[in-house]
């Protein structure tokens, strides 16, 4: 197996991976190669020194994602390791465990957010992790029986799902009869949840004393559907369901950028362009709805704010339309490319796509008059929900959560793809920690989209007509070489939205892993809530900005 | 202009039908009819304005078109959802406590209607006209707040439960504030008797160019003006002091659990409460009905609309605060303010006029 790897082309991206080995010592039995970066092969009960290693020595504090699988012989985890300063320095550990007792350390001491992973891992395809805090099932009701991902899960079996009411989780806590708290089932059908989540709270009067988000409920096996789709066609429209806040152009560039990068495929320049424009259309469209959702939890009622957002989100809409054929779920991009050209006449398009920017910066002022300039919005916002930094990276939290805690992390510029480091744009981070800078970050975000897409909307206009490749030679069927494993991410609207593909020589994935920004960025929310009021927790939930098609997957 | 109105609307009654002649019982007849015109005309105000305008407001104020399929202007939505309402099922919880929890929708709704009682509405409209006039009217409104603790604790949800204990903490907190100022006018007038206030208002305070500005407590002393509209915002519990319902935080408060007809109750009561508001600051700082051209009553009514109007647009624009700065603003700001405003009141009326 491991040969086969080596005669793939490595991802070096400035990490001395020899180094690293020598740093492992023993720890490291073997090393693999996978498309993205090295990985190194620990045993099931040295996990924890692998990884602080890994974190404290040779700097890779972002634990991006935990992979866990089955193979014919043995269960696998692995751990996706990049940095916050240089995310292209990549490394993997891969832990594998035997079939009869799948048993590994857990990974939670070294970085919390292994906590929620671990969880869905077990979940799922059935590994124990030794030394969890915590480990129960976390998309699954806790009743369920069996392992879906595992191979010998039987699908037909009935399972029950009992109705039992939840405990109050600090009952034992109670001095006395006085000392009460009140346990609250806070969703999954509640005004300010966005979507089908529930949140465990319990009270102490009206402040938090704990919270937390059970989630599952929209779970719609999304990996198994597209590890039972082919590469070429029939995975491309499930992206568009994760973050359906019209963000699906986003989602489908992390399956085209891991597919294209395994399967070693080109995008024409052209269609990278249109990519790109396409793309940070979506990122406004989710960002305005992000913004009207908040002022909602926090206005409490369908104010001007809302309506407003949602009638520029409308706007996006309208052209995204235009380009795609459908206003949210998009499958557009293609895998080499994009579908279609655009829609003719193409001064049209650029007509309206420039009277949506020429009007942006007028509607965004309001947005600032009515908004972030008034002053009980400031006083509810400001200091409320905190996040520090440390806490952020701790939780692997991305894209505007991370940014509004001054976290200067963004795939575009970081991990170039597209086009985005042809063209002239800033990262935005605000230094708050606060409710409030995650506004004021994604509302300056939405400013930086609008010139990025005015910068691609230039270059499309001149671009010569017989230049116009929307797509690259693409086999008809896609079969990469059997046990090619990638990770790639691009910066979703949320945050780093990763894909990771493990081939078997097939025509679809034998592994498909879908790495969530809102996953993390909700697993965060008890830190920021515990302690505050409900309101501030609604507020902090809201600057979360989760999409729980995402979350769930 | 009200000055010769002296008669009240139950003697009118009575002597139009004549009723006087039976005595007691006449008079109680007409007492009944005369309050049966008001109760009715102030509910059919909260008609037009809880199914029709308030959509039609915040649709104006956030780019919509709202309600416009039945009836010119949509207006005939108020009849199918009367109906509507009306017609849903009735759902109580299993461990509502009963009769508070029946009893809670019509402690709020008819306390409410009983301030109305009180208030000259011009024209002769006006039911009963007691020395105490000022302190009935705030303490039938407050008898509001027990409704809503009765429904909070009776629906046997936490929500609910939430919901009342901050709409009674919220109303002690404003309550005070809201009486001190009204207070101050009292200075003026020397009087708590409604009709007094009024009068006491038709005086012109200066005159620009032959017109007459009306000595109306608004213009008298606005900062006074101002801080009981605040507080009247909060006591009938309206953005940015919506706390006790805060759909975002605890789905509807203390009336999550109420369905049908009992929450038509309670939305009657909610209207009925933001007019009885009006109603008092058009008494008390605007001149009750007085107004050029149009009748007493027709002025009255706009005046209470415009108060109904804001508190839309506040609904529209402007967020909620939470509830310990909701607590914070009543008792270290508003409660500060408007004793400061009483003994300022009080030295300048004492020692300078």
């Amino acid at each position: 197996m491991s040969t086969q790897k080596e005669e793939l082309e490595i991802a070096e991206g400035g990490v001395d991976y020899d180094a690293l080995e020598d740093r492992l010592g023993d720890t490291a039995i073997d090393r693999e190669s996978h498309v993205n970066a090295e990985g190194f092969v620990v045993r099931p009960d040295e996990v924890q020194d692998a990884l602080f290693a890994l974190r404290d020595d040779a700097g890779f504090d972002h634990l991006s994602l935990v992979t866990a699988q089955e193979y014919e012989d043995r269960y696998e985890s692995i751990y996706h390791l990049k940095k916050f300063d240089d995310p292209t320095q990549e490394v993997s550990v891969v832990v594998p465990t035997t079939k009869d007792d799948p048993v590994s350390q857990s990974a939670e001491p070294v970085y919390r957010t292994a906590d929620w992973h671990e969880r869905e891992a077990y979940d799922l395809v059935g590994i124990d992790y030794d030394d969890h805090p915590d480990l129960r099932r976390i998309l699954l009701p806790e009743t369920w029986k069996g392992h879906p991902l595992g191979k010998d899960y039987d699908q037909n079996k009935p399972q029950v799902v009992s109705f039992k009411q939840h405990a109050n989780p600090l009952k034992q806590d109670h001095k006395d009869a006085e000392s009460d708290t009140m346990f609250v089932n806070i969703g999954p059908h509640h005004p300010a949840t966005h979507g089908v989540l529930h949140l465990e709270t319990t009270l102490d009067g009206e402040t938090v004393a704990d919270v937390e988000p059970d989630i599952g409920y929209l779970h719609r096996c999304e990996e198994q559907m597209a590890q039972q789709g082919t590469y070429r066609h029939q995975i491309m429209p499930y992206p568009d369901r994760w973050d359906y806040s019209s963000a699906g152009l986003l989602n489908e560039w992390a399956y085209a950028r891991a597919a294209e990068d395994l399967a070693d495929l080109d995008v024409p320049e052209y269609a990278q362009v249109i990519r790109t424009m396409g793309a940070e259309l979506c990122r406004i469209a989710g960002h305005m709805l992000a913004v009207g959702t908040f002022a909602l939890d926090v206005y409490g009622d369908f104010t001007a704010i809302f309506m407003y957002a949602m009638r520029d989100r409308e706007k996006v809409q309208a052209v995204l339309e235009d380009l795609t054929g459908q206003r949210m779920m998009f499958n557009y991009f293609r895998l080499g490319g994009v579908a279609w050209d655009l829609p003719e006449p193409r001064e049209e398009f650029f007509g309206k796509t420039r009277d949506f920017l020429d009007d942006l910066p007028e509607a965004l002022e309001e947005y600032h008059d009515l908004l972030t300039g008034n002053e009980i919005f400031q006083s509810r916002c400001i200091d409320t929900g905190i996040l520090e930094p440390e806490v952020a990276k701790q939780y692997s939290a991305t894209g505007p959560v991370a940014r509004g805690s001054g976290i200067d992390y963004d795939l575009r510029r970081d991990d170039p793809y597209g086009y985005y480091d042809e063209l002239d744009w800033d990262v935005i981070t605000e230094d708050g920690c606060d409710n409030y800078s995650r506004v004021l970050v994604r509302m300056q975000e939405v400013e930086q989209s609008a010139k990025v897409i005015e910068q691609c909307v230039d270059l499309l206009e001149d671009w010569p007509e017989e230049e116009r490749d929307i797509q690259s030679n693409v086999p008809r069927t896609l079969k990469p070489d059997p046990d090619t494993e990638i990770y790639r991410s691009v910066e979703a609207a949320k945050g780093e939205l990763g894909i990771y593909i493990r081939s078997d020589g097939t025509d679809e994935p034998a592994r498909f892993k879908i790495r969530s920004p809102c996953f993390h960025n909700l697993s965060v929310l008890p830190e920021m809530a515990n302690g505050e009021y409900i309101a501030d927790m609604i507020a902090s939930l809201g600057s979360l900005d989760i999409i729980l098609g995402e979350v769930d997957r | 202009m009200i000055a010769q109105q002296k008669t009240l609307l139950p003697e009118r009654v009575a002597g139009l039908l004549g009723l006087d002649q039976f005595g007691m019982a006449g008079d109680l007849l007409a007492t009944f009819l005369a309050a049966f015109l008001v109760g009715n005309l102030m509910l059919a105000m909260t008609g037009v304005a809880g199914p029709w305008a308030k959509r039609k407001i915040t649709a104006a104020f956030t780019d919509r078109i709202a309600v416009n399929r039945i009836g010119p202007f949509g207006l005939f939505i108020i009849v199918a959802d009367a109906v509507r309402l009306l017609s849903k099922e009735l759902i109580i919880p299993e461990n509502a406590d009963r009769p508070a929890f029946d009893l809670a929708p019509i402690v709020v709704a008819s306390s409410a209607l009983l301030g109305f009682a009180v208030i000259p509405m011009g024209n002769g409209v006006h039911l009963a006209d007691p020395e105490v006039g000022l302190a009935y009217v705030f303490a039938v409104a407050g008898i509001a707040s027990i409704g809503l603790a009765m429904g909070g604790y009776a629906s046997a949800n936490k929500y609910s439960l939430l919901g009342g204990l901050r709409a009674i903490a919220q109303n002690i907190a404003y309550e005070i504030p809201l009486v001190i100022t009204a207070a101050s006018v009292v200075i003026f007038t020397g009087s708590l008797r409604m009709s007094t206030i009024v009068q006491t208002q038709a005086e012109p305070l200066l005159t620009v160019a032959g017109l007459s500005i009306p000595s109306w407590f608004a213009f008298v002393n606005p900062f006074a003006f101002v801080l009981f509209v605040v507080a009247n915002l909060a006591e009938v519990g309206r953005n940015p002091f919506d706390t006790p319902e805060a759909p975002t935080e605890i789905v509807a408060g203390y009336q999550t659990e109420y369905s049908s007809v009992y929450f038509v109750l309670f939305y009657l009561g909610e209207f009925l409460h933001i007019f009885l508001g009006g109603a008092i600051i058009a008494t008390v700082f605007l001149g009750g009905p007085a107004g050029p051209v149009l009748p007493g009553l027709v002025w009255f009514i706009i005046k209470i609309w415009a108060v109904f109007l804001l508190t839309q647009w506040f609904r529209s624009a402007i967020p909620r605060v939470r509830i310990d700065q909701l607590i914070q603003i009543g008792w270290k700001g508003m409660l500060v303010l408007s004793f400061a405003n009483l003994v300022l009141t009080a030295i300048i009326v004492g020692v300078i006029v």
